[in-house]
């Protein structure tokens, strides 16, 4: 009999789809994904991680764009245009990471303050608020300073930083999900926690939290550089946040090298651009009251 | 010259799958001094009718015929007439007066707004005493009054420009029947003093006939009977309105009656409650009750609504602790542990009140159905299950019902699916918090035979909370009068309903609108 519920699982995604492909910007910026995560997966198969080693640069610093170097040099003579492209995996990793990691914490969070009630939610509620009311960017400084460097520190970092507003989020819709008459009815059948939440409560809750993460993903992207722009993030790695550090600590103002600033800019931009875009398709499709504002 | 005459209207509504047809054909005559009663099941067009009048229909309703107010087309004024015609000629009571109030307002300007508008002198006070409000209910907000007083508000809003003709749009659906009783009063008295048409849409033949002069009766944008209110209802032609009519039916009027004397239970006690009292705060919802359910019993537990049935209901079913007292099944305490608790739903279930909030929209008639047996992880094969809980709920085939989802199945659809998802785990207690409240009339009658053939068939004892005094003479064997918590009247259906010892029980027979069938037995005069 599950093939009944899968089927009809089926054809709720296939319309889903439809629905979605016909907003043409939300087609524009899963394009755009899908494109720069094949060019962040490809990165070690079509070029060469030597490149990105100070102690091979070849070439002469700030040498401006050229046809050997599309993208100019940097300070120590390396290729702009690779430096931009491995920075892509970290970017896209990071804020991935610590979407999931916010996402979980939030949802949890949401669902068991909103489904216990009494004090579990109090406790719950007071410890959202606190980290609410933290300049998150603050925080996350802090949590990077003091933990040992590293990717994890800064997943970590924004991760812990950015679930509260998942989190108030979940539980306002997990609150009205459970007013309705049909959890009284699964509790009178005998469910208990575990049964009203898997079976009632998350598969409601669920498209939202989809939304949430979509969005949440370029808020950590933005963050991810903003901390490793300060120089906070792993200095072994490459990423569009550390490339615009670099570029400041090495004068690239001052040298004009204009190409060593843009790209990994305009990297972030389009990223969070994609993932906004998509976000909101989604959102517009699984909340159709959002349609008729457009 | 009519007050209100409609020729030949029709209404269609313009929408995703086409044009749909609302309102076909339909003329109908209101003179001043006059109550019509529009009768029907939701969707059969009444509301389109009466919103038709005061051309206040959605944009995509298209209306052919004609809508004459004192002669004057409705649909040929223009925009600045129409605003004149609106409220000064004609008015609405809205139905659910609930919603229809701005929450943040004083009633007193809401009622005082339409007399702003159309620049009328009146009165505000007057109008809340021609509706028996006492005048300082203007100061109040909606939220400090009740609903049989905010739907007083409501007609006295209807009243503020002295219009000629008043539509009023189930104005008692969501009232008790004592609030029920006072309001239908003050509104036949208006109609009387003031000699104001009335227009009167309710889904309750019973309503209508106690306050309209003549009765049209619906069905699917048609009207199939129409006539004067007392003859429609005595002998009615049309097999619809017969249907309608029997949904309502009248205390002590034995043909209404379907439980025969062999039905008679005499089980043993399935399960008692002994001085249960449940308190929220300060406030007592239930105030020391004591109350048995034998086994193949069908008890109706009566009152109005904040009497405390509902949650008398839920502690019966140990979703919620009592504060006091105890509930005992087949002699024993309801246990308290979660796995306890869990076994004993395989004993009693529940049937909720409006069976398309009570399925989860995204499952489908299998899986809710399902859900209990796979909760309880029962032997057995699961759809085999599945299928004999709903041909025993009237679902049949039941493997055609398998895939459907709720929004694709009809009211009593649904609440039979409910009750198959109970019957699935073999219980022997079913208890009914209102099972045929938000159904229609036509199906009510079903899912009540439903009930009994239950209890004729598999021995199901039922506890069956209702505020409807008629659906307690029809299928219980013994009623229990709540009142303010506590249960002020016990008895089999006879001595409560026909010879009520309390005050209160006869206040509520009282109240239960009276029409012209059946004489009524004398109960006033007994003891």
């Amino acid at each position: 009999m599950t093939t009944i519920a899968w089927q009809r699982r089926r054809a709720t995604v296939r319309a889903t789809w439809r629905e979605f492909a016909s907003q043409r910007g939300g087609l524009v910026g899963l394009i755009g994904l899908a494109v720069i995560t094949v060019l962040a997966v490809l990165a070690p198969l079509v070029t060469d991680a030597s490149g990105l080693d100070v102690t091979r640069a070849t070439a002469a610093p700030w040498r401006p764009p050229s046809a050997e170097y599309w993208l100019g040099t940097d300070h120590n003579g390396r290729s702009v245009l690779l430096l931009t492209w491995w920075g892509t995996r970290i970017s896209l990793v990071v804020g991935l990471a610590a979407t999931v990691l916010s996402v979980l914490i939030g949802t949890v969070v949401g669902i068991a303050a909103a489904h216990f009630g009494g004090w579990v939610s109090a406790v719950l509620m007071r410890f959202t608020d606190f980290f609410l009311v933290l300049p998150s960017l603050v925080l996350a400084i802090a949590l990077s300073t003091v933990l040992p460097r590293g990717l994890g520190t800064i997943v970590l970092a924004i991760g812990v930083t950015s679930w509260p507003a998942t989190a108030r989020l979940v539980r306002a819709q997990t609150l009205a999900v459970e007013a309705r008459p049909f959890i009284e009815r699964a509790r009178a059948l005998g469910g208990g926690h575990g049964h009203v939440i898997g079976r009632h409560v998350l598969p409601a809750v669920l498209p939202l939290v989809f939304v949430n993460t979509t969005l949440t993903v370029a808020s950590a992207i933005v963050l991810e550089s903003t901390l490793s722009f300060l120089g906070l993030g792993d200095p072994t790695r490459v990423s569009w946040g550390s490339l615009l550090h670099a570029a400041n600590m090495h004068g690239a103002v001052s040298q004009r090298a204009w190409w060593f600033l843009v790209p990994p800019g305009l990297g972030v931009v389009c990223v969070v651009l994609a993932f906004t875009l998509c976000g909101r398709a989604l959102e517009t499709v699984l909340n159709p009251r959002l349609k008729g504002e457009r | 010259m009519s007050l209100l005459e409609l020729r030949d209207l029709s209404v269609h509504y313009r929408g995703a799958r086409g044009e749909v047809a609302a309102v076909r054909s339909v003329s109908l005559g209101l003179e001043a001094g006059q109550t019509l009663g529009l009768a029907g099941e939701s969707g059969c067009g009444k509301s389109t009718v009466a919103m038709s009048v005061l051309r206040l229909l959605p944009r995509n309703a298209r209306v052919e015929g004609q809508v004459l107010l004192d002669g004057e087309d409705v649909q040929g004024m223009s925009w600045g007439r129409l605003r004149t015609v609106r409220w000064a000629a004609a008015s609405v009571v809205f139905q659910g007066a609930m919603h229809a109030l701005n929450p943040v307002h004083r009633v007193g300007d809401q009622i005082a707004e339409p007399m702003r508008l159309h620049g009328v002198s009146g009165s505000v006070s007057d109008l809340l005493g021609q509706v028996e409000l006492p005048a300082r209910a203007a100061r109040a907000y909606p939220h400090e009054l009740s609903g049989g007083q905010k739907q007083r508000v409501m007609i006295a809003m209807a009243l503020a420009c002295a219009p000629r003709l008043v539509i009023a749009d189930e104005p008692t659906t969501a009232l008790d029947v004592v609030v029920q009783a006072q309001v239908l009063d003050v509104l036949k008295r208006l109609v009387s003093e003031r000699g104001i048409g009335l227009v009167m849409i309710s889904h309750d033949l019973s309503v209508l006939a106690s306050t309209c002069d003549r009765l049209a009766v619906m069905r699917y944008g048609q009207i199939v009977e129409e006539g004067p209110a007392r003859e429609v209802i005595a002998s009615p032609t049309h097999p619809h309105t017969q249907a309608l009519a029997a949904a309502f039916p009248t205390v002590g009027d034995p043909a209404s009656r379907q439980v025969t004397a062999e039905d008679a239970a005499d089980g043993p006690v399935l399960l008692r409650a002994e001085g249960v009292r449940v308190d929220y705060g300060a406030t007592k919802a239930v105030a020391g009750v004591d109350l048995e359910v034998r086994a193949g019993e069908i008890v109706a537990l009566v009152g109005q609504s904040g009497s405390g049935k509902t949650t008398l209901a839920r502690t019966l079913l140990g979703l919620q602790r009592p504060t006091a007292g105890r509930v005992l099944f087949e002699g024993t305490e309801l246990p308290r542990s979660s796995s306890g608790l869990r076994a004993y739903r395989r004993q009693v279930q529940l049937v909720l009140q409006d069976p398309t909030s009570a399925l989860n929209p995204r499952h489908s008639v299998y899986e809710a159905v399902a859900e209990g047996l796979r909760i309880h992880r029962i032997e057995g094969d699961e759809p085999t299950l599945v299928a004999e809980a709903l041909s025993h709920a009237e679902l049949r085939p039941p493997e055609l019902f398998f895939p459907s989802l709720p929004h694709e199945l009809s009211g009593g659809q649904r609440q039979r699916v409910v009750i198959a998802g109970a019957l699935a785990l073999g219980p022997r207690l079913l208890i009914a918090d209102e099972p045929v409240a938000s159904l229609d009339a036509s199906v009510r009658g079903e899912i009540l035979a439903l009930l009994l053939r239950l209890r004729r068939e598999l021995g199901l004892a039922a506890l069956v909370i209702t505020h409807d005094l008629g659906l307690a003479w029809t299928i219980a064997d013994r009623v229990a009068v709540m009142y303010q918590g506590e249960l002020v009247e016990q008895g089999t259906v006879e001595q409560v309903l026909l010879s009520p010892r309390h005050d209160y029980t006869r206040t509520l027979l009282a109240a239960v609108p009276q029409d012209q069938r059946s004489t009524r037995p004398n109960w006033t005069s007994s003891p």
